[in-house]
């Protein structure tokens, strides 16, 4: 798994707007909704690399954090300019409500991307890089408020111990969220789906990136994965409780949805 | 409500809230988790957590999920304590969340109810209808009891609006937007479920009080005449809402009087038939 996100690091971006013509940016954009996190919210995100998840946390938080000021500055009317300005500077200071996010990722490479990305698109606070193994978390018990893995957890070898591993690090009531390829049972989609997934992913692998072996591993990964109610039962042996999942585009991707109770 | 220990596949993975009912009179197990209440003073009860592995409950199975809370009951005490924020951040998911906030949970938690704050109103709908049965309950009964008079319909009908709605009081200011929530499409169900259980409750303990009203017409005259007053309420800023009792008096009165008016116009109806009636036997003859 290693090698093979070692060399599809770099390209990683570029491939999944190819692969997916763009959806993958609407598949994030709804985990995030999904989510709903309110400022002060400690995310961590596994196997979030390139850092996709982290920065759309972060416009998020940002964006609930300005309505909640500019809702309270309408509160305050009646109080002095100088009162205002105070309340409005110490605010200012906190842009993100003491949200943070912590990227997970057991590569190195894929972790220089995003780091790269976050400097380029001007993220600076609120956000931390660790290199570490879903299987084994490097972190305390009871710590975050979300735990996120998108598009990872396919490529974890003892599902059970990240899920695990999950329930450890989640804060009592925390909520664990994945997204990630799941199974079609519409059978007209799914003959599409595979056609389309065996036939030009590995096409576009190779003209892109350069690696025809690394895409035909990501596609049969998919295929051997197990499907949503699978995957359900699995989350809940861990511990989660009020397991659910929502199929996007007909069962392509999946967002499942635990809480520690 | 699904058992929440499955003896063979979950060993011994208590749940990190969901707490134990008769834990409660125990001392508070010391474990890294219990720092989040000493902030919590000791009037209040603290949370029991059982973390980790309980020998004692090995082989006692499914026994146990009936002593632990289950999912909807810590759904409910989120709610009730989310109640507490209304006045600040609205009837949303905030308030959902500070709620979660003060029980010890993740903000996360929040994201059990639905983004629109619509389990938050009619949780607090659904708790005012039960303190209002509550309330008509035990007056019924000190009239059982001969401790108190029976009231006529319409001081009654005006009473229990009135207990209803002064529940009301303390988040007024937030209500027309929870009134918005209810009347979302999705909510209308169960909003109006609610509504005409209350009504129906009302009836009830008013019971056999004669009104000469059908079933429907008593129904759709109360919610009528809550609906209006209800609104009125919103409205008002008169002290300790003066204004809207007054309003309600009223319409109780207008009710009580259409009983009466339909009265008249049936016995006046009968009368004019009966009369045609003779007019034409003396006609025909």
């Amino acid at each position: 798994v290693y090698q093979v996100f070692e060399s599809v690091a770099k390209k990683y971006d570029v491939m999944n707007d190819s692969m997916t013509l763009g959806i993958h940016r609407v598949w994030k954009d709804i985990l995030m909704h999904k989510m709903n996190p309110s400022p002060g919210t400690l995310l961590l995100d596994v196997a979030g690399g390139t850092g996709d998840i982290a920065f759309r946390f972060i416009n998020y938080v940002r964006s609930v954090r300005e309505r909640q000021l500019q809702r309270k500055l309408k509160h305050h009317q009646n109080l002095s300019w100088q009162e205002i300005s105070e309340t409005y500077q110490e605010d200012k200071l906190k842009s993100l409500g003491d949200s943070q996010v912590v990227v997970c990722d057991i590569n190195k490479e894929m972790l220089k991307v995003g780091k790269q990305k976050a400097q380029h698109l001007g993220y600076s606070e609120g956000l931390s890089w660790v290199l570490g193994n879903a299987e084994e978390l490097p972190f305390d018990d009871d710590k975050f408020d979300v735990y996120t893995i998108a598009f990872g957890i396919r490529n974890v070898t003892r599902i059970d111990l990240a899920l695990q591993e999950a329930y450890r690090v989640l804060k009592p009531g925390g909520r664990f969220l994945c997204l990630e390829f799941s199974h079609v049972s519409n059978p007209l989609l799914s003959r599409l789906y595979d056609l389309y997934s065996f036939q030009v992913i590995p096409v576009l692998g190779e003209v892109i990136a350069g690696d025809w072996k690394s895409y035909q591993y990501l596609v049969e990964s998919i295929r051997r994965f197990p499907p949503q109610e699978e995957l359900k039962a699995m989350i809940e042996d861990a511990g989660f409780l009020k397991v659910d999942y929502q199929n996007l585009n007909l069962g392509i991707v999946a967002i499942h949805s635990g809480f520690k109770l | 409500v699904r058992c929440q220990l499955s003896p063979p596949q979950r060993p011994l993975q208590a749940s990190a809230v969901l707490r134990r009912v008769s834990d409660e009179q125990k001392e508070p197990l010391a474990s890294s988790s219990q720092q989040q209440f000493d902030s919590h003073p000791a009037d209040h009860q603290p949370e029991q957590e059982p973390q980790g592995p309980r020998p004692s409950y090995t082989g006692q199975g499914g026994q146990e999920s009936e002593d632990y809370e289950s999912e909807e009951q810590l759904q409910h005490r989120i709610l009730t304590a989310a109640l507490e924020f209304v006045p600040e951040h609205g009837w949303t998911a905030e308030a959902i969340a500070e709620g979660a906030k003060t029980l010890g949970l993740s903000v996360a938690a929040a994201g059990m109810f639905h983004s629109d704050g619509s389990e938050l109103v009619l949780h607090f709908v659904s708790q005012c209808n039960t303190k209002l049965s509550e309330l008509l309950e035990q007056e019924q009964k000190l009239v059982q009891l001969g401790k108190a008079e029976k009231k006529p319909t319409d001081q009654f009908l005006r009473d229990a609006v009135e207990a209803r709605l002064r529940m009301l009081i303390p988040y007024i200011e937030k209500w027309p937007q929870a009134l918005s929530i209810l009347l979302l499409p999705h909510n209308i169900p169960s909003s109006l479920n609610l509504l005409t259980s209350m009504i129906d409750d009302v009836w009830h303990y008013a019971g056999d009080q004669s009104t000469d009203f059908n079933w429907y017409t008593r129904r759709a005259v109360l919610t009528g005449i809550y609906n209006t007053t209800e609104l009125v309420m919103m409205q008002d800023s008169s002290p300790d809402f003066e204004d809207t009792w007054r309003f309600l008096e009223n319409r109780v009165a207008d009710a009580m009087n259409m009983g009466n008016t339909a009265n008249q116009v049936q016995s006046t109806g009968e009368a004019v038939v009966q009369g045609l009636m003779g007019a034409a036997v003396t006609v025909s003859n």
